[in-house]
């Protein structure tokens, strides 16, 4: 901001022991030091100036191009309003827009309280945690297609380890249909996206618990509170910044996941887990038809709103979530 | 001032991505180095396994020698191409060096990428390459040229007699020209299971069929099934079948529009293999099911020739014999041709310098010579009639048991349209599931094949197909037509 600043600064200086000139030529000098300056400054900045036109914003605006376009990777044909029109009509679209909030809920409903129960477990000072925070991790590092054929055995209903478990503990009579039953498959679809992410934000929800103080704890303690009091009362409290973060990035996460359900379910059975970014993924890159080609342009459109969607939600959480702020 | 750098750095940078993003135009030439790093000219090799053909990595062409690059993505039949340029390379008659290059993802992409950035090869494997934006736009060039002087290549080969309206020619131009062809669709069955279950033979109806798959079903009380569908294109892989050899087809060539309407009598049939519980319970992936037809779990199987090698070899069958049989039709007479996959052909890009030494590259690789070894190999089956009586089909394997049938052909392709929502196979399968309602679903399909067809016409973005003789028996020798409205 000092570039910009009148003579008074230049009075001031002098008031410190600065060499002594006239405001005016300690405006000029400051003019011709600025243009030197900011040649300097320009040329520093110059590379990650270009990597974000070039990475960040030729993208973005290389998407809202296309948005008006048919195109398929060759040609690109201006159609006008026409993308709009088919995606007010588009029911698979709003269809998989329903699906990704029931998928984001459920897992949302679910991952976060697990992975601070398990974190605050973990944090005990205990023999072997961390071993079991090693184990909790592992998901998160294993590439989701893998993932999700692993989970594809695990879900079989024929051999499937886990209706064989479950038929052993008697808890079913008949094999459940995990992947092919519009009935069960986003229960499928949200234990494994439980399983890949929950190691993920409990190592966060450890971290933000390592933050707060033991003297706090001690206090606790000292006046006589029980460890579901200490944790009601003292941790979940203290970690609610952590914790504002944790569930911008889960929910962000949540609607945006689609590689694992690619691989698991395809988006089916009859697209019940179709979810939005899954749909685009399809329309761009997944047609196995001759009588259709990719379509890039309805495909960018559709990611538009997709990212406004995600980020209406954003902004809905983030108003939300400033009453945790009062906490502490 | 401030503004102004900053303006200036901004319109500097995107001139720059701009520039580096765009594609160059005109005189772009493929005289890239001989090795085997510069033939891809890819941004992403990690993700393109590439090979060259040299020797232990010697790739650079003899003194003298231009070299020819050629892309591939074939890599099933690497070892014997592979074998074949060296042995060509070595000679080198022609005074040409060939420099393969395989790429496996996303090709029909990284051929655009090259040619917008003038790496782009001179010869490419044209079997997925569509000519609505290949040949539309002028990617590839016409053969016909070539292929009228070589009358050796025309008898080898029988180029005019395999062009096949939108997939290899357009408009009476050759494009690229098939020498191989994977079979349409055929039953694979469980001999032995079959035998204990009483059935010796496949039924032609199928109604017959799925009676026998029930059957078998309930023989084996959960041990074993009669029939398996995996996830992965599921309706093309039996009923789509059926219904083509039984007339019906998703597009009406001599109306020039879309028709779904023909499918209800093959999904109400169809319906019976997941209401009735006949079916395996899972859907698992291709090579899933395979594994679990080659373990014996359910009795019938269905697709192309590639379960030859797959049975033999990726997933061997053992403990059981496994025959070959046709697709059941509806009726169990032959109304309609059955869609074969016509593949192993080469298209020289617009870009390339040396066309005239491309086409020899071309004609080595549709030689008698080459294709003797590489259909004898197993690799694929012969299209031409010519090379069916040149080998030894005692050298195929299990492959012979796919034989080209007299009703199987290639049927025109339908205009690729801009469709909103799910295709027809994920909807005629999602019917057959009782996901959807069958005249909901034929309804929605026509509607939607439709608006998007006729918006496309209207855009200029396709033209309309129409095939006023059209032959369902004999789709592909039809005089095809296209309208612009």
């Amino acid at each position: 901001m000092k570039f910009f600043a009148g003579p008074e600064y230049s009075l001031k200086y002098e008031e410190q022991g600065v060499r002594c000139v006239s405001a005016k030529n300690a405006v000029n000098k400051k003019k011709t030091k600025f243009t030197r300056d900011s040649v300097v400054v320009g040329l520093m900045l110059a590379p990650a100036v270009i990597f974000l036109c070039v990475c960040s914003i030729y993208p973005f605006i290389w998407i809202f191009r296309y948005i008006c376009y048919d195109y398929n990777g060759f040609t690109a044909n201006y159609t006008g309003m026409r993308n709009f029109t088919r995606m007010l009509g588009d029911k698979t679209f709003w269809n998989s827009v329903g699906h990704t909030f029931e998928y984001a809920g459920y897992k949302l409903i679910f991952i976060i309280p697990l992975a601070l129960v398990v974190a605050v477990l973990l944090n005990n000072r205990m023999k072997g945690t961390s071993i079991f925070r090693g184990v909790y991790f592992m998901p998160t590092i294993i590439s989701t297609s893998i993932s999700g054929m692993i989970f594809t055995f695990i879900f079989a209903t024929q051999n499937g380890v886990l209706n064989a478990m479950l038929t052993k503990l008697h808890l079913i009579d008949s094999p459940v249909k995990w992947l092919t039953s519009q009935g069960v498959v986003m229960a499928a679809v949200t234990i494994m996206a439980i399983w890949g992410g929950f190691g993920n934000y409990m190592l966060y929800f450890i971290n933000g618990m390592n933050g707060i103080s033991e003297d706090v704890y001690e206090s606790a303690k000292i006046d006589g509170a029980n460890g579901f009091q200490t944790f009601f009362k003292i941790t979940l409290p203290m970690l609610s910044p952590v914790l504002k973060v944790i569930l911008m990035l889960a929910i962000t996460g949540a609607f945006k996941d689609y590689e694992a359900i690619l691989v698991l379910t395809k988006g089916g059975p009859g697209n019940r887990s179709m979810v939005m970014f899954l749909y685009i993924y399809n329309l761009i890159f997944g047609s196995s038809s001759a009588s259709s080609q990719p379509q890039i342009g309805y495909g960018a459109l559709l990611s538009v709103v997709a990212a406004i969607i995600v980020g209406i939600v954003t902004v809905i959480y983030m108003r939300i979530s400033r009453k945790l702020d009062d906490v502490v | 001032m401030k503004g102004k750098v900053v303006s200036v750095l901004l319109a500097t940078a995107m001139v720059m991505s701009l520039t580096a993003c765009g594609g160059q135009s005109g005189d772009s030439n493929t005289t890239a180095p001989a090795t085997g790093d510069s033939s891809s000219g890819s941004s992403n090799s990690e993700t393109t396994p590439s090979t060259t053909t040299a020797q232990d990595g010697e790739t650079t062409a003899p003194g003298g020698a231009t070299t020819i690059e050629v892309w591939s993505e074939d890599r099933h039949d690497l070892e014997y191409v592979e074998a074949m340029i060296d042995k060509y390379n070595e000679s080198n008659e022609d005074g040409i060096f060939i420099n393969l290059t395989v790429i496996t993802e996303d090709y029909q992409n990284m051929i655009k990428l090259a040619m917008d950035g003038g790496t782009a090869p001179d010869v490419v494997g044209a079997n997925s390459l569509p000519l609505n934006t290949f040949a539309d736009n002028g990617l590839l060039i016409p053969l016909n040229s070539y292929i009228d002087a070589d009358e050796t290549f025309q008898k080898v080969n029988e180029p005019y007699e395999h062009a096949y309206e939108g997939s290899n020619a357009k408009n009476g131009n050759i494009y690229a020209v098939y020498s191989g062809m994977r079979s349409g669709v055929r039953v694979e069955y469980n001999i032995d299971l079959l035998k204990q279950c009483g059935y010796e033979q496949i039924p032609t109806k199928l109604e017959d069929y799925i009676a026998m798959a029930k059957d078998v079903t309930e023989q084996g009380g959960g041990e074993f099934y009669g029939i398996g569908f995996t996830s992965s294109s599921p309706f093309e892989r039996l009923l789509e079948m059926s219904a083509q050899v039984s007339g019906i087809f998703y597009y009406d060539y001599v109306n020039g529009k879309y028709d779904f309407s023909g499918y209800k009598d093959i999904l109400e049939a169809g319906q019976r293999f997941i209401s009735e519980e006949i079916a395996y319970p899972d859907q698992q992936g291709v090579d899933n099911m395979r594994a679990l037809f080659a373990q014996g779990q359910f009795a019938l199987w269905s697709n192309a020739s590639q379960e030859a090698g797959v049975f033999t070899n990726q997933i061997p069958v053992e403990g059981f014999e496994w025959g070959v049989a046709t697709v059941p039709s509806l009726t169990g007479e032959i109304k309609g041709a059955l869609q074969t996959t016509p593949s192993k052909s080469y298209g020289i890009l617009s870009t390339s310098q040396k066309q005239d030494l491309a086409w020899k590259v071309i004609q080595y690789f549709q030689s008698e010579e080459f294709l003797k070894g590489y259909l004898e190999g197993g690799y694929s089956l012969p299209i031409s009639s010519y090379m069916d009586g040149v080998i030894d089909k005692s050298k195929t394997g299990r492959l012979a048991d796919f034989s080209l049938l007299d009703y199987e052909s290639v049927y025109p392709t339908p205009p690729a349209v801009n469709l909103t929502g799910d295709d027809y196979r994920t909807v005629l399968w999602n019917a057959i599931m009782g996901y959807v309602d069958i005249d909901e679903a034929i309804e929605d399909l026509n509607t939607r094949y439709n608006d998007a067809l006729d918006a496309d016409v209207a855009a200029g973005s396709i033209k309309r197909l129409v095939i006023k003789d059209y032959d369902p028996l004999h789709p592909s020798q039809g005089t095809a037509t296209y309208l612009e409205q």
